[in-house]
């Protein structure tokens, strides 16, 4: 073939791109876009006793003629069954004052960070980071012995004069939030220190060389400045919680259900595949609202920094 | 120039009393004798000994590594094409789409994941008869799928940190495209390889939920095992577990600290 | 006119007859709606250090980057020493490139950052250790050899990357902006070395700068550059004398400018009328129509002091000292002339200052010849 070097640079350029973003996109249309088809299908049908556990939408009546049935019976039974609505108001519920707790803590101890000595901070960091690298199961165990009616808190609280009987704090909903920000606070701390880090610092001195008090140039400066972490991190925390089932399901009580765990049960132990899908695309449609405005966030964030 | 902020200190000293105390009384009641987490009755390392012949446990925690592993090796493949995509091939179509998918899973509920890979397998034995039964392949690509989103974010910092002109410096000197990207990007974006490839690991070690969607029977892994045994209340065999774990990357963590301060570019 | 022969030898761009070896036809590169390059032809001979010269976002980088290969031209095409190399990618390009950053290999030493482009030519081993230790001897770093680019000091690096891009031995190099990164002490003493390893190696060097002493001190010839396009290309002293715009006269250097028409011809010499009872007396090498409007160019050290105003004589002019700089060797004069102009002049302290004739709000005259400028009609 007779070709110029640059006609073959150009099918090179070709190629490396087919591979660099065919490759990954077609990994995750098969394993994370066509579940959700399946998901929204199953969602729609009705439970069966069989192998697996759900009717087929579609059927072949006779030859050649489909027949398309569609069940919207697990999304009516989400709506009408109190226990369903209040799984979702919990979870949301639990998922913000989380987020807001995580913000609470999390803010100043990036601040804390991001403002501590150079050679300081990349080993505060790590010690953030650290936890997060041991097993997620196992630190929510440990706040199962803590906890404990007769764990070492109630222990240490009894010993120090401040109660006379035991608190019943495992299996409740304060167990669940603590364990929530136990696990979740590196995720708040992380993008909020990337913000933080980023900010001018000579900012704050303009600020104070105007006459600005320092908590008057945090209120009127920084924070400002710091939204996008904020929000960042704020996703980061609330998204996934709402969903949680590891924490709910070790620490919290029997009676106050989250989603996730619902899912879990009704999967598991009822073998209810289409009603476990149909909470599923309903917890999807809840959090496509913060997920597409995180990820706006973000997009705006990349252009604005080139 | 800056002054310490003592309320400042004190939420920052809390935060990491709040983080650190359960590990490390889960660490020091791993060597009690009693079998009550209340009650100190003498140090003891047989709860190690038990563990160590916990002959469930350890198939397990042989299977979850094998796992961590593939699912690493294939996340850092994928990750990394992924972020050579967004750094390297400016506006394409559907690039947003590609973007939204990557990321997705990033916060997605495990919840979801697991139910959803769980029924496409499902659906996939019963018209393509692949694949046949699940446990090892299936939790591994479910975990590929999730971790390569994370290994995508950290080699995309690193790549778009890089100096383009280091690669064209190079084609200049007669490399070809593949020989640049060989030769010079992948030796200079090593570290976040490694460091991606380490996050994939612990992250399909650490996951109990998407694993329990998609394993078979016969296929239980580490955090499957130590779910049922908590389920149960505690037991000091899981605190030697975390014992060994949290040595196991205290350890990562300093050779990890001390190449990088040895390595030509920090 | 007529060149004498041996001038054709050092400036073939004078010779109608001389090939040239990097021919630049009619190319334009568009980014977008953005003509980063607009319609550039441009002849560069062997063993030229040729400069291009013009302020940031000028496009000349540009320019330099399609000749490297990492740019391809919307339209128009490149030649190097006869072969069209328009869509030749950079890798098959025998020419190198030395980056503003230097992009040395970070995780390379400096040896194997040399040995680099010479392994991509599968040259035998031998062979490459010749030619690393040729380039290590030229450029005097042989003691770093075995160092990384951050364990060496900026200086060292210029002449690493310096010597990574010649071990080619590539027919032609570019420079983006090669001093641009050193301190200003060594930049001076970098500048000769430069044009001494041209010399030496005759390869020709093409070089991006927006530093006019620098292209003044280094380059055979300049091409200015603005707006993508190119406004001039002559050697530093047709440059800086003989500007064929205002652009360029107001680029390099600074200058006097007066507007006016043309009033009257005189052989080789044209009288311009710059305002009321204001006559300036220039030699113009090209005919000029009466009534065309013209703008005269005078450099400040052309201006000459004299000791008393005679409103008779020819380009002479009286104004008030309005403001004076002192840069230590010479110092500058912003003289007052009339409501709306002020003249600079610029005279060698040959004095110490102390004893300086003229200060704040004294009354001068100033006068120049007419050979000492140009008359712009751009």
């Amino acid at each position: 073939m007779n070709q110029t070097p640059n006609m073959q640079a150009r099918q090179t350029s070709r190629l490396s791109r087919l591979v660099n973003i065919g490759v990954p996109y077609f990994w995750l249309g098969l394993f994370f876009l066509l579940p959700f088809v399946i998901v929204l299908q199953i969602s729609l049908s009705e439970p069966a006793l069989a192998q697996p556990p759900y009717r087929l939408l579609w059927e072949w009546v006779e030859e050649g003629l489909l027949q398309i049935q569609i069940n919207l019976q697990n999304f009516m039974l989400i709506w009408e069954d109190d226990i369903y609505l209040y799984a979702f108001l919990n979870s949301l519920w639990v998922a913000l004052v989380c987020t807001l707790i995580c913000l609470l803590l999390g803010y100043p101890m990036a601040y804390a960070i991001a403002t501590a000595r150079e050679r300081h901070r990349i080993p505060l960091l790590m010690l953030i980071i650290l936890p997060f690298w041991t097993s997620f199961l196992i630190r929510v165990y440990a706040w199962i012995g803590i906890l404990n009616t007769n764990g070492l808190l109630n222990h240490f609280l009894l010993w120090l004069g401040v109660i006379d009987t035991p608190l019943q704090i495992l299996h409740t909903q304060t167990a669940v939030y603590i364990g929530v920000v136990y696990s979740y606070l590196p995720f708040m701390i992380l993008p909020l220190y990337a913000n933080l880090t980023r900010l001018d610092p000579t900012l704050l001195e303009a600020a104070a060389d105007l006459g600005c008090r320092p908590l008057r140039a945090f209120m009127r400066v920084t924070l400002p400045l710091s939204m996008p972490g904020i929000v960042a991190g704020s996703m980061l925390v609330f998204i996934p919680v709402v969903g949680e089932f590891v924490i709910p399901d070790l620490l919290g009580s029997p009676g106050s259900l989250m989603v996730g765990k619902l899912m879990w049960t009704e999967f598991f132990s009822n073998k209810d595949w289409p009603l476990a899908s149909a909470l599923a695309i309903v917890l999807l449609g809840l959090l496509v609202i913060p997920f597409v405005l995180m990820q706006r966030l973000q997009q705006n964030l990349d252009e604005g920094r080139t | 120039m800056k002054r310490r902020s003592w309320p400042l200190l004190g939420i920052l000293a809390f935060g990491y009393a709040f983080l650190y105390v359960p590990i490390l009384l889960l660490i020091l009641y791993s060597f009690n004798e009693s079998r009550l987490v209340t009650v100190w009755s003498g140090f003891s390392t047989k709860w190690y000994g038990e563990l160590l012949h916990n002959q469930q446990l350890l198939d397990a925690a042989w299977l979850s590594v094998r796992i961590a592993a593939t699912n690493a090796t294939v996340a850092v493949v994928l990750g990394t094409l992924a972020a050579n995509a967004l750094v390297r091939q400016g506006r394409f179509r559907g690039r947003t789409g590609f973007e939204l998918l990557l990321m997705a899973p990033l916060v997605m509920p495990d919840v979801i994941i697991g139910l959803s890979l769980l029924l496409l397998f499902v659906a996939m034995q019963q018209t393509i008869g692949w694949p046949d039964g699940r446990g090892f392949t299936t939790i591994a690509i479910a975990h590929i799928t999730f971790s390569m989103a994370y290994v995508a974010v950290v080699v995309r910092s690193r790549l778009a940190q890089m100096d383009g002109s280091l690669e064209e410096a190079a084609m200049d000197l007669g490399a070809r495209p593949l020989g640049v990207y060989l030769q010079i990007t992948l030796p200079l974006i090593a570290p976040a390889l490694l460091s991606g490839w380490l996050l994939a690991f612990t992250l399909s070690l650490d996951d109990l939920v998407i694993a329990s969607f998609v394993s078979g029977p016969g296929s239980t892994t580490l955090p499957m095992v130590v779910y049922s045994s908590v389920r149960m209340g505690v037991s000091p065999q899981i605190n030697a577990l975390a014992t060994l774990i949290v040595l196991i990357v205290a350890i990562a963590v300093l050779i990890a600290g001390f190449t990088m301060r040895r390595g030509p570019n920090r | 006119m007529a060149v004498p022969a041996d001038r054709r030898l050092l400036e073939p761009w004078q010779d109608p007859k001389a090939a040239p070896y990097v021919r630049i036809e009619r190319v334009t590169k568009q980014f977008g709606d953005v003509y980063a390059v607009d319609d550039v032809s441009l002849n560069i001979f062997k063993g030229e250090f040729f400069s291009l010269l013009g302020s940031s976002g000028c496009g000349k980088s540009t320019l330099l980057r399609l000749l490297a290969g990492l740019e391809y031209p919307t339209t128009g095409r490149i030649f190097i020493d006869g072969v069209d190399v328009t869509q030749v990618p950079p890798y098959s390009r025998p020419v190198n490139m030395m980056f503003q950053s230097y992009a040395l290999f970070p995780h390379m030493s400096v040896e194997q950052n040399i040995e680099f482009g010479l392994k991509q030519e599968r040259l035998p081993r031998r062979e490459r250790a010749e030619r690393i230790a040729e380039m290590l001897d030229l450029l005097k770093i042989a003691p770093l050899r075995k160092r990384r680019p951050d364990q060496i000091s900026g200086g060292q690096r210029q002449r690493v990357a310096l010597a990574r891009s010649l071990a080619k031995h590539p027919k032609l190099l570019l420079l983006d902006e090669p001093l641009g990164a050193l301190d200003k002490r060594l930049r001076e003493n970098t500048q000769f070395e430069l044009v001494n390893l041209q010399e030496r190696l005759g390869i020709t060097f093409v070089t991006v700068t927006h530093d006019q002493e620098e292209a003044m001190t280094m380059s055979t010839r300049i091409a200015v550059m603005e707006a993508g396009q190119i406004m001039q290309v002559d050697t530093p002293t047709a440059i800086y004398e003989f500007p064929t715009c205002r652009f360029v006269a107001e680029f390099i250097g600074s200058v006097n400018l007066f507007e006016g028409k043309v009033m009257a011809s005189e052989g080789n010499e044209i009288l311009v009328e710059a305002g009321a009872g204001f006559t300036i007396r220039m030699r113009s090498y090209q005919p000029h129509p009466l009534g065309t409007p013209v703008t005269v160019a005078i450099r400040p050290e052309k201006m000459r002091l004299c000791a008393q105003y005679d409103p008779e004589a020819v380009n002479q002019i009286e104004g008030v000292v309005e403001d004076i700089a002192y840069l230590g060797d010479v110092s500058i004069y912003r003289i007052r002339i009339d409501e709306g102009r002020l003249v600079e002049m610029t005279l060698t302290n040959i004095q110490p200052r102390t004893e300086q004739a003229l200060t704040w709000e004294q009354k001068v005259a100033i006068e120049w010849s007419p050979t000492s400028g140009v008359v712009l009609t751009e």
